[in-house]
C-alpha cells in the first residue's frame, strides 16, 4: 500500500511525488514567471543577441543598479530570468569557475562548457534536500572557436540546450510561439537582423513599445568576440530601425 | 555522503515493506522518452528517440547516447540531469580502473560500479534516488553485453530489452522479433522498427539516435545520415 504524497514531504524538498515528479524544481520554475520579467535570445549567423525588461519598481531607485545582464567573462555573457538573488550566486560562482578553467588549462572556458557547469550544479540541488534549486533561468551566449555564435539556457531542472532562439520568464510561451515563426526556415540573420528580432519579438509579446531605458540588450558578435551590454544610443538605433520597418 | 544536516535517509520502507521513492523514481523513468538496446551475435545496439521541447532547439547541441570507454556506451530513459551525473562518476571509474589495473575496465565491472551508485543514493542520508534507467552496451573479451540498471541500483544482463514511455508494446515488439543469432545490421533494423511502432510524428534521421559497438570493439553514435540511409532500407 503506497503511501500517498510521501507523508507530504514531497512538496518541501526534492524527493519524489507519486507520478515520478520533482514539485520543488516545478515551484522553481513557478518562481521565475513569477519575476514578471520576460527575457529573449536569438542566435544569428554570426552574432548573438539576449533582450530583457528593465522594470525599474521605484524612481527613487538608482536606475544604473538594476540589471540582469552579467558578464562573466570578456567573452561570455549570462542574462539571469528569475530571482535576482540567486542570479548574484549563480553569475559569482560562474565567474569564479570560468576564471579557474582558463587557469587551469589555459584556454577561455568555451560556451557548452560554462553552460554544462551550471546545469550540473543546478541538478544536484535537485538531488540533494539540504539546497533548493535556484529560481533562475540563465542564458549563456558567445562565440566558440569552432562552432560559431552559441547560445545555451540552463533551467532549474539541470537541463540545458544549445538554442537557435529561445525566450523566459513570464511571457515565455508566446515568445516561443513567435520566434518559432521567425526561425522556421533556418534564416541567417545579420547582426542587425538578429538584435532587431530579438527586440521586436519582445515588443510584439508584451504588446508595447520601449524606449530605450525600458530594456537591456546585451550582443557577441564574431568580429569582436566580447560581450557587450549596448549602451542606451545603441538601443535607441535600433528601435528607430524597427519603427521605420514597419 | 551524508548531507549537513540531513543525517537521515530518506528513502525509508513503508508499512508494506516498500521502497515508495524508488517507486517514484522508476514512474519517473516511466514517463521518459523511449529507449532501447538489443544484443546482436557479433555486437549491440542501443537507440533512443530524441525528441527535443521546440524546433528552435539546436538538435547538434544534445547528444543522449554517451560514450563511457571506447568500448562501452549508454544511453538512458528518464530525467536528463541526473543521467549526466551518472555518466560522469562512470568515466571516472572507468579510469580509476585502468590506472590501477593497466586494462580497460570489464564491462561486468563499470555496471556494477555504477549500479552501486545508484543503489548509494536510495540509501544515504539527503539525497533521492536518480531518475533515470540506463542500458549499457559493451564489448569486452566476454564478447557482446547489454545490461540495464534501475533507481534501486538493481541491473541484469539483458537480449533485448526497452525502457520509457513505450516499454511494453516495445517489448512485445522485441519479444517477437528477436533471435539469438541476429547480425548487428539486423539489430540495427530491429531497434529502428520497435523504435517507430510508438513514435508519435515523423521519424528521421534527426529525432533518433542510434550507437553501436561491433566485433571491433568500438563504440560509436550513428549520424543523422546514416540513420537515414538505415530508416530507407526499412521502409
Amino acid at each position: 500500500m503506497s503511501r500517498g504524497s510521501g507523508g507530504g514531504y514531497d512538496r518541501h524538498i526534492t524527493i519524489f511525488s507519486p507520478e515520478g515528479r520533482l514539485y520543488q524544481v516545478e515551484y522553481a520554475f513557478k518562481a521565475v514567471k513569477a519575476a514578471g520579467i520576460t527575457s529573449i535570445g536569438v542566435r544569428g549567423a554570426d552574432s548573438v543577441c539576449v533582450v530583457t525588461q528593465k522594470k525599474v519598481p521605484d524612481k527613487l531607485l538608482d536606475q544604473t543598479s538594476i540589471t540582469h545582464l552579467f558578464p562573466i567573462t570578456k567573452y561570455l555573457g549570462l542574462l539571469a530570468t528569475g530571482m535576482t538573488a540567486d542570479a548574484r550566486t549563480l553569475v559569482q560562482q560562474a565567474r569564479n569557475e570560468a576564471a579557474e578553467f582558463r587557469f587551469r588549462y589555459g584556454y577561455e572556458m568555451p560556451v557548452d562548457a560554462l553552460a554544462r557547469w551550471i546545469a550540473d550544479k543546478s541538478q544536484v540541488y535537485t538531488q540533494h534536500a539540504y539546497m533548493r534549486p535556484l529560481g533562475v533561468v540563465a542564458m549563456i551566449l558567445g562565440i566558440d572557436e569552432e562552432k560559431g555564435p552559441q547560445l545555451f539556457k540552463c533551467d532549474p531542472a539541470g537541463h540545458f540546450f544549445g538554442h537557435k532562439a529561445t525566450s523566459a520568464g513570464g511571457k515565455e510561451q508566446e515568445a516561443i510561439n513567435f520566434l518559432e515563426k521567425k526561425m522556421k526556415n533556418d534564416p541567417a540573420f545579420s547582426y542587425e537582423e538578429t538584435v532587431q528580432t530579438a527586440i521586436s519579438a519582445l515588443q510584439s509579446v508584451l504588446q508595447e513599445d520601449f524606449k530605450a531605458s525600458e530594456i537591456e540588450v546585451g550582443v557577441v558578435r564574431k568580429d569582436d568576440p566580447v560581450f557587450k551590454v549596448l549602451s542606451t544610443e545603441e538601443i535607441d538605433e535600433h528601435l528607430t530601425a524597427i519603427s521605420e520597418r514597419d | 555522503m551524508g548531507d549537513s544536516q540531513y543525517s537521515f535517509s530518506l528513502t525509508t520502507f513503508s508499512p508494506s515493506g516498500k521502497l515508495v521513492q524508488i517507486e517514484h523514481a522508476l514512474t519517473a523513468v516511466g514517463s521518459g522518452q523511449t529507449s532501447l538496446g538489443i544484443k546482436a551475435a557479433n555486437g549491440v545496439v542501443i537507440a533512443t528517440e530524441k525528441k527535443l521541447p521546440s524546433i528552435l532547439v539546436d538538435e547538434t547541441s544534445v547528444q543522449k547516447i554517451q560514450i563511457l570507454t571506447p568500448n562501452i556506451g549508454v544511453v538512458y530513459s528518464g530525467m536528463g540531469p541526473d543521467s549526466r551525473v551518472l555518466v560522469r562518476k562512470s568515466r571516472k571509474q572507468a579510469e580509476q580502473y585502468y590506472r590501477l589495473y593497466k586494462e580497460p575496465i570489464p564491462v561486468t565491472q563499470l555496471v556494477r560500479e555504477t549500479a552501486t551508485v545508484m543503489q548509494e543514493f536510495t540509501q544515504s542520508g539527503g539525497v533521492r534516488p536518480f531518475g533515470v534507467s540506463l542500458l549499457v552496451a559493451g564489448y569486452d573479451d566476454k564478447g557482446p553485453q547489454l545490461y540495464q540498471v534501475d533507481p534501486s541500483g538493481s541491473y541484469f544482463s539483458w537480449k533485448a530489452s526497452a525502457m520509457g514511455k513505450n516499454v511494453s508494446n516495445a517489448k512485445t515488439f522485441l519479444e517477437k522479433r528477436y533471435t539469438e543469432d541476429m547480425e548487428l545490421d539486423d539489430a540495427v533494423h530491429t531497434a529502428i522498427l520497435t523504435l517507430k511502432e510508438g513514435f508519435e510524428g515523423q521519424i528521421s534521421g534527426k529525432n533518433i539516435e542510434i550507437g553501436v559497438i561491433g566485433n571491433d570493439k568500438i563504440f560509436r553514435v550513428l549520424t543523422s545520415s546514416e540513420i537515414e540511409d538505415y530508416l530507407q532500407e526499412v521502409e
